[in-house]
């Protein structure tokens, strides 16, 4: 996957690996998953499911599958950091990077052979025969403090953080500050020890304790446990209005994570911000504070945010949304200046669910709306056409706006128009570089005459007009013409398909409409 | 594109120059690298000393480190794609390697017989030009790496380089950053690794390698004979006597500010063998020898000749080869390489005096050299 400097917006299905991608960056940068080192976090389920199955499964046949490995590469400019140049990668060309892996070690080949030979009962991927292995493409060992890009990553969504959340915090105040300030506050720390031991009733308690003490002839006292190197880094707590980190509310957690990752200013280290879907837990208003302050302070800094949120995605520029897919990628990039100023503009911000559902129809207005989700219905056992994967989108005339974006990353879409009294301007003409695209289609009727969704209906159920006039309740003598029965329609617009589509009657619908529902059935 | 070697002297003080002028540069990064693992921990002690810690601009690794670090490991699959990721070991040997059978060895068509060991670690000897065939294939890669990397790149003991390693020299002077050599090319005890490449400039002459062979318009590297060639540790008798060995470079010149004129009896001296015991009880010098074959008293402390570089003694007391009795005899008699540059260490050794132990005659007198007589006037 390739990412741009500055902000970067994942976008995709659930179960799409929105999350594994920025947990696979931050681990291969630091070391570090659920907020613990990797070392001690090994087990079966970082593995992919199909694949450890497919493992498993393989090993009571005679075709075995060689263990399972995970690999992530992490590549950076060319030349930045030229210490990590080298060609240990995958496309085994000159790359500056990071490479990490979880594999089966070799010296543990006679376990091995014992361990596949008891075939039937195996369940899991033998992990405590894996190794990690972690190294520059230079072919040098790293570690987190070696790699000159500090990850941070905060999710606000996952409970799985909640035990690692002290070391999670500290690590980004520890990121924050230099080198100095970090050892004064260790020294600090430590001198706790010593006030501690001097203080008159320690001292009492201490010659007591010495006194009383007949078991052995060694000292015995009590002491503030201050140990080992990082010792503070785990003691020391963090406080919002003098509560804990840990017990204020997850939106806000996320809020000051973020801003201080980004207000970090050592500039010898290049910072990477990993954000997990921002808006969870977090008002409307405070996502805008947030997303403000993620633009404006995201200046020499890299960000990658996942989101399920139009909202986000608009606010932060759809020019660096990254689509994920199927396993596949795709950017906006390449789109128009005033497309994206359109769709940042655009109320309701429909512009995730053109990307995220299977197929799109875009309708004109309301009314077109209505009646095709009610033909959709009745070809569909009732079922709504969201049900199957499919958008409705009543776009106004702005059609073209949103096939730039489906041309552009090949997303299936139908527009579904009328041809106003002009078929070879309206619909030939205009749609003109869309003809021919497998994944865009157009749906209008050419006859001319037939202008309009009103004129089309009335003219499909041309041989049953009472029943239109008893549906839309008017009277049966008055409106006794197509003429009449369409005039009317047109000045009830939204009101006579919001009766079509609660009604309980049978209706015919234009052709151009039922071809769209052909191509909803397409594979 | 900044290049200079400097020939120091012994005694002059060379590592403390060497690091000083690394610490002088406090945003660019500077690698400092020798030969052997014991001037690496030299030169870090050094840094300690004079500035509390090793700046984070500054790396110290040995020659082989750096050649397996940036050489050999980022592009080790150029040659063979499959050595993409095996780990490539290091293999120390101060023999030719490569051996098939008899006197016959491998060839570089046979790609690992000929550059790694069985357990696929490298040969010493065959690193450089492992590095070299690297290069060649990835279209200077490895060199651009390096150039990347370090902008200063400080060679110290520079007269260890042989062989393959001084195209390497001669890549790095291509770079666009400063290169500074440092070495006595009269201090060659011994070859670092056996090699046929450029036999013509073994033993310390990489100066005339470089005048030869490298000084173009394009690339230069500054011979500088003048910066180091004042020494520290003898005085001026030892330095003008030691100079006389390699007349072709630069006499050396002793300090003004480390002589201490009230010690006595400082100076070149031949001592009798009779007089050894008395000598030996009076002064208490280190004995220098050429290896532990040589007879020598057992009242105090002995060195190997070779053993002794580096090192610095107030009195010592030399056991010359029968080549270079011939030598003191008549300056210009011709001594090999070898037995040349350990004689020159074991003379500049001293900070007050050399006696020499000599058979001579009364009626003799020899060049630099004074007669010691117990309770003469010299003591």
């Amino acid at each position: 996957m390739d990412f741009s400097e500055g902000i970067n917006i994942i976008v995709g299905n659930n179960e799409s690996g929105k999350s594994t991608i920025l947990e696979a960056i931050n681990l291969c940068l630091s070391g570090i998953i659920n907020g613990k080192y990797l070392r001690n976090e090994l087990s079966q389920y970082l593995f992919n499911k199909k694949i450890s199955d497919d493992y498993i499964d393989s090993l009571k046949t005679n075709q075995k599958i060689k263990p399972p490995e995970i690999c992530i590469e992490v590549i950076f400019d060319k030349e930045t950091y030229p210490n990590f140049m080298g060609t240990a990668n995958l496309s085994k060309s000159e790359e500056s990077g990071v490479v990490l892996k979880i594999e089966f070690n070799e010296e543990y080949q006679s376990e091995y052979k014992e361990y596949v030979e008891s075939g039937e009962s195996i369940t899991t991927i033998p992990i405590e025969y894996y190794k990690v292995s972690w190294y520059s493409c230079s072919r040098e060992a790293v570690t987190g403090r070696s790699i000159p890009i500090k990850p941070v990553l905060i999710d606000s969504t996952s409970p799985k953080y909640q035990n690692g959340s002290d070391i999670y915090i500290s690590r980004i105040i520890k990121n924050y500050l230099d080198d100095k300030e970090k050892v004064n506050l260790s020294q600090a720390y430590r001198s706790m020890k010593q006030s501690f031991m001097e203080e008159l009733s320690v001292v009492e308690i201490n010659k007591k304790l010495n006194q009383s003490a007949g078991l052995t002839s060694k000292k015995l006292e009590i002491s503030a446990d201050l140990p080992t190197q990082n010792a503070w880094e785990k003691s020391l707590m963090t406080y919002i209005d003098e509560i804990p980190f840990h017990q204020i509310g997850k939106g806000e957690q996320c809020i000051v994570k973020t801003n201080l990752a980004l207000s970090h200013g050592k500039t010898e280290e290049a910072h990477l911000v990993l954000i997990e879907e921002p808006e969870s837990h977090l008002t409307h208003t405070r996502l805008n504070e947030l997303l403000k302050n993620i633009q404006d302070l995201c200046d020499r800094k890299q960000l990658i945010i996942t989101t399920h949120s139009s909202f986000v995605a608009n606010k932060l520029l759809l020019k660096n949304l990254i689509l994920l897919n199927d396993f596949r990628t795709t950017r906006l990039i390449e789109l128009s200046n005033s497309t994206f100023e359109f769709f940042r503009r655009l109320p309701g911000y429909p512009t995730l669910r053109l990307l995220l559902t299977k197929k799109t129809i875009l309708v004109e207005g309301d009314s077109d709306e209505l009646i095709f989700q009610r033909a959709y219905m009745d070809t569909h056992r009732e079922r709504l056409p969201i049900a199957d994967g499919i958008d409705v989108i009543s776009v106004i005339l702005t059609f073209k706006r949103f096939l730039e974006i489906a041309k552009l990353i090949e997303l299936h879409v139908a527009v579904i128009t009328d041809n106003d009294g002009n078929f070879v301007k309206n619909i030939q003409e205009k749609y003109r570089d869309y003809e021919g695209l497998p994944n865009i289609k157009i749906f209008a009727d050419n006859n001319n005459s037939l202008y309009t969704l009103e004129p089309q209906f009335v003219d499909a159920n041309a041989d049953n007009l009472e029943m239109l006039c008893e549906v839309f309740g008017i009277s049966k003598g008055k409106y006794n013409s197509i003429e009449k029965i369409t005039k009317y329609m047109e000045t009830h617009k939204t009101e006579w398909a919001l009766k079509v589509f609660e009604s309980d009657k049978t209706f015919q619908y234009p052709a151009y409409i039922k071809s769209a529902l052909d191509w909803c059935d397409d594979e | 594109m900044n290049n200079r070697i400097i020939v120091s002297a012994a005694g002059s003080g060379k590592t403390t120059f060497l690091v000083n002028q690394a610490l002088k540069l406090k945003n660019e990064s500077v690698l400092i690298t020798t030969y052997t693992e014991a001037n690496e921990s030299e030169i870090k002690q050094k840094i300690y000393e004079i500035h509390g810690c090793i700046p984070s601009n500054i790396t110290v690794m040995t020659w082989f480190s750096f050649l397996l670090k940036h050489g050999v490991r980022p592009y080790q699959d150029a040659l063979e794609t499959e050595l993409s990721d095996k780990m490539i070991g290091f293999y120390l040997t101060n023999r030719k390697s490569g051996h098939r059978y008899g006197t016959v060895y491998w060839g570089e068509s046979d790609f690992y017989k000929y550059f790694f060991n069985p357990q696929l670690k490298i040969y010493s000897d065959k690193v450089s030009k492992f590095i070299l065939r690297i290069n060649d294939e990835t279209n200077n890669q490895v060199f651009k790496r390096i150039g990347l990397i370090f902008e200063n790149i400080f060679i110290d003991e520079v007269q260890d380089l042989v062989g393959y390693d001084y195209d390497l020299l001669h890549h790095l002077f291509k770079l666009p950053i400063s290169v500074l050599l440092v070495g006595d090319p009269r201090q060659v005890t011994y070859l670092t690794h056996p090699t046929s490449k450029y036999p013509k400039y073994r033993y310390g002459k990489l100066i005339e390698f470089i005048r030869d062979k490298i000084n173009t318009k394009e690339i230069v590297c500054e011979v500088d004979t003048d910066t180091l060639k004042v020494s520290h540790r003898n005085n001026n008798k030892t330095c003008d006597y030691s100079s006389l060995l390699y007349p072709e470079l630069p006499a050396i010149v002793a300090c003004e500010c480390c002589r201490d004129d009230l010690v006595a009896h400082q100076g070149l001296y031949m001592v009798k063998p009779s007089d050894l015991d008395v000598y030996l009880e009076r002064f208490n010098p280190i004995q220098i020898r050429w290896n532990k074959n040589t007879p020598i008293s057992k009242k105090t402390f002995a060195i190997n000749m070779g053993k002794s570089k580096g090192l610095t003694f107030d009195r010592t007391l030399l056991y010359p080869t029968e080549k270079m009795i011939n030598w003191i005899r008549d300056n210009s008699f011709k001594l090999k390489n070898e037995t040349k540059a350990k004689f020159y260490v074991a003379l500049t050794r001293a900070r007050y005096s050399t006696a020499i132990v000599l058979n001579y005659k009364e009626t003799e007198e020899f060049r630099g050299l004074q007669k010691y007589s117990p309770g003469g006037y010299n003591e």
